[in-house]
């Protein structure tokens, strides 16, 4: 079991309170649930593919603040380390997210998802 | 908490020198020792290798956005060496086995980077090619025409 | 609970154990040291970097098989990040093994297609690597991690015919949808990490991601915010199902198996599909457990109940819309794909029956027949995929149902190995789709037999199964039917077999009847607990 009051030192010292920095964990987690579904939404209703993808990093986002949120709450360092290896996740699907679309705009100089229609839906 | 003293904070007034002496020292020794050679080019104003004048419109050649893809893979990096040092002096503290596995575990993901970089290199990602070769080359001649007291030829800058 | 949290309490020395984590090691240097090779060779290179990566998959099946008989000894498992049990080494012998065929399937046509042989091999390799620490992650960190691994290499490999629009295409559909449910299940393991809190005496205990503490967490009723840990439950289940492609997130499958290169769609249909699975089936088994009448008043046996029918129900719609949709399809590849979302779903009945099982044991024979049926679905569809791959030619041109017009006589070997794996697909006896249904179908009876109160509801599961397959005849046999009985009127010369395409054949044909004749073996063996009571922070 992982014991709260962990030697690290982004982490708060003391004892527990039902806040973030004096405000409400819940509004953290709606903000990201918000954020989440803007980039939900924008996904499906977006044609152009780089919208797009900005749409899915900030659904990535979304999720890094729920994951702070809880870990500065919970004075535990597992939710950080989830949001390192999340940014660095990102940030590989950024490049090889980018590769694929100079590829495709190269062969057909569109980034319209309705244009990507060779294979039928 | 503890009580406050200057002294304290020596390092980063320190810090804060070098970094000035590093940029103003830059500057001072490129003015004295830099040869100066006023060139059309030159004396453009700077705009990260593009034509300052025209359609902002204008397509960017693919190799930029590489440039930063690359730089922000390598970039993103980073974050894992913060924790890494900040953590490091409690772990090596609990013994040599510990520090030196630590040590040897970052300088491990920092050879994958290096073969990464190597990789890049070897696939020619920084390499900008026969045409930028050819623009330079032909800026090159335009210049020396110019010097010589001649119309530069109507190509070079086409070229 | 993570490493840094436990090393820096003084006194504790770190939970690492690199015997553990050797197969995943070896894989992922091989792919290092193939990308490193490449960017020092020059082109045609292919049987270096082939052969080296088959060297690589061999060692690291050699030390999963170590593993296994071995044992780790009673040293750490990176604080349960990684678990060793018999699910994380049976299906790490089933995605090897995937992986290892397409490369000697892909030696040939990355010649063929003039595509950087060692770019693919590594990209391979390192999708391995992922698929591998999906299967053997005990912590949603090394689970998410492996996800990644596997889908980013993957996203590349859809694409890899630059030029090719429907491959370009292919590559953009499975990367934003890809991604898209990759942020799914991410948030899924945020709301469950925050949803897993506990109060004890007047502190909070932080949330966890270790599956095996969600579990003990769940059984004991010890979940600060149940709501949350519903709401996470429900988004990684629909982030596993967008990976394993299930029925109503299944809609980028079709698109994707088609543009991308064949051989590149033999490998996703069998191997991730594979991974999805082992994870899939950790994460829910063990991390919301079922808990029986002891905790009645808890939300753990609801989030169980409501998990388990869900499933249920994606089985019962993932087997019907594949294979309806099959029946129509013109294009093989697509017809494939169809065919592989419905075995998804005849794997999800295992699934079911492993997450029902109230014993040891009925888990244990369920879970087996999970592990089995992947294995079985890898060897007939990498099997019918190669003879695809022979046939399309250069740039996958020929691909449509009419390609195969009569070509049944004029090249004997391909249509009549084509058409065992059919007939595999399909489930006939004496092969190996056969038995791999069978074990599926009868745990999930069994499951239902010790359990009356719900028992019709594996009858059902298992009734529309045998009727789907009895639906899937239509289009399997078709396909024979047009390659034997169907007259050609276009030029058709035939393909030519190399060495390292003859040599997928054989062992897939042989992997076909073998496990068709022989399953006992396999089966027993992927019952078989790692040995010497090695560490599991599962089994416990």
């Amino acid at each position: 079991m992982t014991e709260l009051a962990i030697n690290f030192p982004f982490a708060l010292q003391g004892a527990p309170a039902p806040q973030v920095q004096g405000i409400d964990l819940s509004w953290y987690l709606a903000l990201s649930a918000v954020l989440f579904t803007i980039g939900v939404v924008g996904v499906i209703i977006k044609r152009n593919v780089i919208s797009m993808f900005m749409c899915i990093e900030l659904m990535l986002n979304a999720v890094n603040l729920t994951f702070v949120a809880f870990a500065s709450y919970f004075r535990d360092v597992t939710g950080q380390l989830f949001v390192f290896i999340v940014m660095t996740v990102a940030a590989a699907e950024a490049a090889v997210g980018l590769g694929i679309i100079i590829a495709i705009f190269r062969n057909r100089e569109s980034l319209d998802v309705d244009d990507a229609n060779i294979l039928k839906l | 908490m503890q009580e406050f003293r200057l002294e304290a904070y020596l390092p980063i007034l320190l810090m804060f020198i070098v970094a000035l002496g590093f940029a103003a020292g830059n500057i001072l020794l490129s003015q004295l020792v830099g040869q100066r050679k006023q060139t059309r080019t030159k004396l453009m104003p700077y705009e990260c290798g593009k034509d300052p004048v025209g359609s902002a419109r204008e397509r960017f050649s693919v190799k930029f956005y590489l440039i930063a893809m690359i730089f922000i893979l390598f970039d993103i990096e980073v974050i894992f060496l913060v924790p890494w040092a900040v953590v490091f002096k409690q772990l090596a503290a609990q013994g040599a086995m510990m520090r030196n596995l630590v040590y040897v575990e970052m300088m491990i993901f920092v050879a994958l980077l290096l073969v990464g970089y190597i990789y890049v290199v070897k696939k020619g990602a920084f390499d900008w090619g026969e045409r930028a070769r050819r623009e330079a080359e032909a800026e090159a001649r335009a210049l020396k025409d110019m010097q010589k007291g001649r119309e530069p030829s109507t190509n070079a800058r086409a070229a | 609970m993570n490493f840094f949290a436990v090393a820096l309490q003084a006194g504790t020395s770190p939970d690492i154990n690199f015997p553990l984590i050797l197969p995943e090691m070896i894989v992922c240097g091989v792919a290092v040291l193939v990308m490193f090779l490449d960017a020092f060779m020059r082109r045609s290179q292919r049987w270096v970097t082939g052969g080296l990566s088959l060297l690589g998959l061999a060692a690291g099946a050699a030390a999963t098989i170590w593993l296994w008989t071995r044992g780790a000894g009673s040293l750490g498992t990176f604080n349960g990040m990684i678990v060793l049990d018999e699910i994380r080494l049976s299906f790490t012998l089933v995605v090897i093994f995937v992986s290892a065929l397409t490369v000697l399937l892909s030696v040939v046509w990355v010649e063929g297609e003039h595509l950087p042989a060692g770019e693919f091999h590594s990209l391979l390799l390192f999708a391995t690597s992922g698929m591998m620490l999906m299967a053997s992650g005990g912590d949603l960190v090394i689970i998410f991690l492996g996800l990644e691994i596997l889908s980013i290499a993957t996203y590349v490999m859809c694409g890899f015919r630059r030029t090719d629009l429907r491959s370009n295409e292919s590559s953009l559909k499975y990367f934003i949808l890809g991604s898209f449910s990759s942020a799914f299940l991410l948030y899924g393991i945020a709301l469950v990490y925050g949803a897993t809190a506990t109060v004890r005496g007047s502190g909070v205990v932080a949330g966890t991601t270790n599956i095996a503490q969600i579990g003990e967490r769940v059984m004991a009723g010890d979940i600060m915010y149940p709501a949350l840990l519903f709401a996470g439950a429900a988004f990684m289940l629909v982030g596993f199902g967008f990976k394993i492609a299930t029925a109503p997130f299944h809609v980028w499958t079709p698109d994707v198996y088609e543009g991308a290169p064949t051989p590149v769609t033999a490998f996703m249909a069998a191997g991730p599909k594979a991974a999805g699975f082992a994870s899939f089936l950790r994460v829910f088994i063990f991390g919301f457990p079922f808990v029986g009448a002891v905790a009645s008043a808890s939300s753990a046996t609801n989030v169980h109940d409501a998990w388990l029918h869900a499933l249920a129900i994606l089985a019962i719609i993932t087997m019907s819309v594949g294979n309806v949709a099959a029946i129509v399809q013109n294009n093989v590849k697509r017809m494939l794909a169809y065919s592989s979302i419905a075995h998804a779903g005849y794997a999800l009945v295992g699934f079911v029956a492993a997450g029902a099982a109230t014993d040891a044991t009925q888990r244990a024979d369920a879970l087996a027949a999970v592990a089995f049926y992947m294995l079985t679905y890898a060897v007939m569809n990498l099997g019918a995929f190669a003879v695809v791959t022979l046939i399309a030619r250069q740039n996958d041109r020929r691909t449509e149902v009419e390609d195969y017009n009569g070509i049944g006589f004029r090249a004997p070997a391909l249509s009549f190995t084509l058409s065992i794996f059919l007939l595999s697909l399909l489930g006939m006896p004496l092969t190996a789709g056969f038995i791999g249904k069978v074990a599926v179908f009868a745990s999930a009876l069994n499951v239902g037999s010790s359990a009356p109160a719900a028992s019709s509801l594996y009858t059902i599961l298992v009734v529309i199964g045998v009727l789907n397959t009895a639906i899937s005849a239509y289009y399997y046999l078709r396909l024979i039917i047009v390659m034997f009985f169907r007259e050609r009127t276009t030029e058709w010369a035939v393909p030519r077999i190399p060495a390292s395409m003859a040599l997928v054949l054989v062992i897939t044909i042989l992997g076909v009847f073998y496990l068709g004749l022989f399953p006992g073996r396999v089966l027993d063996a992927f019952k078989r607990k790692p040995a010497s009571g090695a560490v599991t922070q599962i089994a416990r």
